[in-house]
């Protein structure tokens, strides 16, 4: 079970096109307590992080219209956003080359398990209990 | 005692699911995040949701590969959307149904497109009525609640 001793949400960024991966992952992040906000592709990502807006952890997809996962990635990044845990979720056989040199810190197949996301949120947590 | 009978059949059908190839693992993670107590009818809600996009998309395809000059890039990006949504419910035939289309939309061949929409669309809707069995069991058992 993913403890959290000082209590604060981590803030959760789903980039998904396709609405039943959106709606399993979205239960998943409720499941571990964390705030969720949604875009549908790699552009309305971006425009968030351009917003200002801060996420702990970004769950991105690869192929989505507009701009794809990787080329968001690429981007966020080169806005400056070094702290925000990325991990690239796909199926494509490629995706992984795709994500890791676009920047992101981990990739895990897609669909994914409780038990994988549950790991990483605890990561998350753990950094932001530090911080304080 | 008929909640205890139907809850039986209700098992038996799932595992006939998997056992013929209709579920995979992925399933038994929906049913943990309904059983985890938050949402008791987030796997109907889910495939439900997942029945929806498939009707959808396969008409779209069959419209795209009826016209004149076919757009294979939209092709394969609405085969693309039904793979992510079957894998992420546990539909596992339609899945690897979307996984076959892939060669034949690659070679941009009509006819080969077709059939495998053919094919798709069977998968799809033998697990829709599995599904809609399965759910139709938990509704009864439920009433008996």
């Amino acid at each position: 079970m993913v403890s959290n001793a000082q209590g604060s949400p981590v803030k959760a960024f789903i980039v998904e096109d396709i609405r039943v991966c959106t709606f399993v992952l979205s239960a998943m992040l409720r499941m571990f307590n964390c705030e969720i906000v949604v875009a549908n592709n790699g552009k309305e990502a971006l425009d968030f992080f351009l917003e200002g807006k801060k996420f702990d952890i970004v769950l991105c997809d690869k192929n989505m219209p507009i701009m794809s996962g990787p080329e968001a990635v690429k981007k966020i990044r080169a806005l400056g956003e070094t702290d925000v845990m990325i991990v690239g979720v796909s199926a494509d056989e490629n995706a992984m080359e795709a994500f890791m040199s676009a920047g992101a810190d981990v990739f895990v197949d897609k669909p994914m398990k409780i038990e994988t996301l549950e790991t990483m949120i605890q990561e998350v947590m753990n950094k932001k209990n530090a911080m304080i | 005692m008929a909640a205890v009978a139907l809850k039986n059949q209700l098992n038996a059908h799932i595992a006939s699911m998997f056992a013929a190839g209709f579920l995979d693992k992925q399933f038994q993670e929906l049913q943990m995040l309904q059983d985890d107590g938050s949402s008791p009818g987030f796997v109907s809600e889910v495939v439900g949701l997942f029945i929806d996009d498939a009707e959808k998309i396969t008409g779209l395809i069959a419209g795209l590969l009826d016209q004149p000059v076919v757009d294979f890039d939209k092709v394969d990006a609405l085969v693309h959307q039904l793979k992510g949504s079957s894998a992420s419910v546990g539909a596992q035939r339609v899945k690897l149904s979307c996984e076959q289309f892939h060669s034949y939309y690659e070679a941009k061949n009509r006819d080969g497109c077709v059939m495998a929409l053919a094919l798709l669309r069977n998968e799809f809707y033998d697990s829709r009525s599995k599904f809609q069995t399965m759910f139709q069991l938990e509704q009864q058992i439920e009433a008996c609640s």
